[in-house]
């Protein structure tokens, strides 16, 4: 125990005055994280959607038009950016093509009147809807089918307002005579595989991939301390005073476990509470911190046995960096890290599945945004177990090979 | 060559040694023994089988043959019991730049299984004999050469060794340093009658520190005596004939005091260096040898090292 304990001090205090290793290990993918989630924000968010920015007047003084208004941001899909209620529709257009927005709504004065059937232009079109001719129509029929569909409901509920006391004589539930009205299509997506599969938000896609990511780069500070190790004849050493291989392989495996660990922690810290002050969403985490712990500790033996493979084929550290990196970068890539799985065709989804990387990921998805569990992470922990054994058996041959162990 | 130990009791006892690597044979029939308490001088070139030899007593790598016996416990069935009275203090400097010699002593010392106040001991005691004291808080790879050879040679102590094995301990250092290094070597083996198995380039070294002295070259041991008796040949007339015959060569071995090869006559200069001289040529003159060049004068270790190796020195570091 108390070996174990200098093992693990030496190898933390190898890592914290590595700069290089500090750097890949955690400030590289704390930094990503941020980036990525921030910048991939609105692509994540409006997925199976269309972003569209929408220049709006709201000339109506009821309370009807701020419904809507509050009916359509609630589905995520336009952005309304308002300007003075008495602008003209010329001057609407003019900012329009300025503000290079391909579509302007005007809400007419008489909105709250159309919605509620009563009052001064009840019966005149409520909303005036500018469109630049380079939209497509299909983005067109977005915006149209989305402001008819709400203004329909937004009629539909001021009439059962209306008749509410019938209604109620009739002995007729409201509210749900109202939720009737709701849209009756669920939509789930399916993903390749069979499963129901939901959107990630930004940041949902960044933490895992890109923890995933760096925990993989544990390479290149276990290469660099195993080839001084070898280099400087610290290994033979080693050897001489006893250490069995078996020993030299848990004193790598133990400390870098635990290094691991420490960027699960610290990539999910960031996820949850850093990436929200900088306008991102939070992550959020699921229910099982047993699956989280599983699956973390999956990639991490796999990660770690690959980094000692690539450590013991390598003859310098310079080697083992470039094998490592573009090792991992291949395995990034093809794992849907850097590009979401579910956005890649068929055949590259099928690619996707060889990666380690990509289980892993899966993995940490499983339990961030399909709220899953042990046994929902356990098929890819074994698949990645499975695939550091096999790299670790290597490992010990090739060592045995070199007598250097 | 003598194969036994020449004082005190045989420690360690190599017998038929042979070792090669992709089918070269890197040891042939090594046999060698080192005398407990004494300070083995290993010389050779590169290549000569050096580190190999110290590489298999350290258990670092197997021999293909032969028996290794340490302190009558069989290198094979007892290496886990040998090796946790030895230390290896390897070439290159064993131990990590990015700790300093504090940290890296603690790790080694807990890898030898000391822990609290014992480990603090022996901490204290290498630092102590590394004269580390005010630098033992710095990180390593802000050290000199010369400081860095001490914490190497300091974390071999740790574990207080029987035996101490050194592969080259003083290569790149100051003179200071080197200095120093021998002296605490030589410390350690009076104080705490540690046997160690010493190889160097340096020949000045080897004779300054060693005990005994054994010259290895292209795998096989070429001379093993103690260093006495190795200057004393080195401190002969050296006479060079041409090829003589067995007859020769057996009246020559009866003279006291001489060393004979079969083109070449040793005669010691001590008190019988004219009696022998005479006998010497009178077997010359019986037998026909002619004499091609005689040598008179001090010969040095490094001059009887290249006779027997038969090359230069390759590598002085």
């Amino acid at each position: 125990m108390i070996k174990t304990l200098y093992i693990l001090k030496k190898e933390f205090l190898l890592i914290i005055r590595d700069i290089h290793a500090v750097t890949v290990l955690f400030i590289m993918p704390a930094v990503f994280i941020m980036i990525m989630s921030l910048a991939m924000r609105d692509l994540f968010e409006l997925h199976g959607t269309v972003s569209i920015d929408v220049l709006a007047v709201n000339q109506d003084t009821g309370k009807k038009s701020e419904a809507f208004l509050k009916a359509m941001e609630d589905l995520r899909t336009f952005r309304f950016h308002f300007i003075e209620k008495d602008t003209a529709t010329d001057k609407v257009k003019e900012k329009m093509l300025s503000g290079d927005y391909k579509f302007a709504l005007i809400i007419e004065e008489n909105f709250s009147a159309f919605v509620e059937k009563k009052g001064k232009g009840k019966d005149e079109k409520p909303l005036e809807l500018l469109v630049n001719p380079a939209v497509n129509v299909q983005t067109q029929l977005v915006l149209k089918s989305a402001l008819e569909g709400k203004l329909a409901k937004l009629r539909w509920d001021a009439f059962i307002d209306r008749i509410g006391r019938l209604l109620a004589l009739a002995g007729i539930d409201r509210k749900k005579l109202k939720a009737a009205e709701e849209s009756p299509v669920e939509v789930n997506y399916v993903y390749k595989g069979g499963q129901y599969f939901k959107v990630p938000s930004a940041v949902q896609q960044s933490v895992p991939a890109w923890l995933v990511f760096s925990m993989f780069f544990i390479v290149i500070p276990i290469s660099n301390t195993f080839i001084s190790e070898r280099g400087q004849g610290t290994l033979m050493r080693l050897k001489s005073m006893n250490v069995s291989r078996f020993s030299l392989i848990m004193g790598k495996m133990v400390p870098y476990l635990l290094i691991n660990a420490i960027q699960v922690a610290i990539m999910i810290a960031i996820g949850v509470y850093v990436v929200p002050l900088c306008g991102g969403t939070a992550l959020t985490l699921g229910d099982s911190l047993g699956g989280l712990i599983l699956i973390a500790a999956a990639v991490s033996f796999s990660a770690i046995s690959v980094a000692l493979l690539i450590a013991s084929v390598a003859r310098t550290t310079e080697q083992a960096t470039t094998i490592g990196g573009v090792l991992n970068i291949i395995f990034g890539a093809l794992g849907g890290l850097m590009v979401p799985k579910f956005v890649m065709p068929g055949f590259m989804q099928d690619l996707a599945n060889l990666s380690p990387m990509s289980w892993g990921l899966e993995g940490f998805l499983d339990i961030f945004l399909r709220n899953g569990g042990v046994s929902d992470v356990l098929p890819k922990s074994l698949s990645l177990v499975i695939f550091g054994i096999v790299m670790l058996t290597l490992t010990v041959i090739l060592l045995r090979r070199q007598r250097e162990v | 060559m003598r194969e036994a130990a020449i004082h005190g009791e045989p420690l360690i006892e190599i017998k038929h040694l042979y070792k090669s690597y992709d089918k070269k044979p890197v040891l042939k029939d090594v046999n060698l023994s080192v005398r407990r308490g004494s300070i083995m001088g290993l010389l050779g070139p590169n290549g000569a089988g050096k580190t190999t030899l110290i590489s298999i007593l350290t258990g670092v790598i197997r021999k293909d043959s032969g028996s290794i016996t340490v302190g009558g416990l069989d290198l094979d069935r007892e290496l886990k019991s040998i090796l946790s009275k030895c230390s290896y203090v390897p070439q290159t400097l064993a131990f990590y730049p990015r700790l300093t010699a504090s940290e890296n002593l603690e790790y080694f010392g807990a890898l030898w299984g000391l822990k609290g106040k014992k480990l603090k001991e022996r901490m204290e005691f290498c630092i102590d004999k590394g004269s580390m004291q005010a630098f033992v808080n710095k990180r390593v790879d802000k050290f000199s050469g010369g400081m860095k050879r001490r914490l190497n040679l300091a974390i071999g102590l740790l574990n207080d060794p029987e035996i101490l094995y050194l592969d080259e301990p003083t290569v790149g250092v100051d003179t200071q340093s080197r200095n120093y290094i021998l002296e605490t070597i030589r410390k350690i083996n009076r104080e705490r009658e540690t046997t160690v198995i010493y190889t160097s380039h340096y020949m000045d070294e080897i004779e300054r520190v060693s005990d005994d002295i054994a010259v290895i070259d292209e795998g096989k041991i070429v001379l093993h005596d103690d260093k006495q008796s190795i200057l004393i040949r080195a401190d002969a007339v050296l006479i060079s004939v041409e090829q003589m015959g067995d007859a020769a060569v057996k009246n020559l071995q009866q003279i006291d005091g001489i060393q004979v090869e079969k083109d070449s006559v040793h005669v010691k200069r001590d008190g019988r260096f004219n009696e022998n001289m005479a006998g010497v040529f009178a077997v010359f003159r019986v037998h026909e040898v002619r004499v091609k060049d005689a040598v008179f004068g001090h010969r040095t270790l490094e001059e009887l090292f290249l006779k027997l190796t038969n090359i230069r020195l390759r590598d002085e570091d």
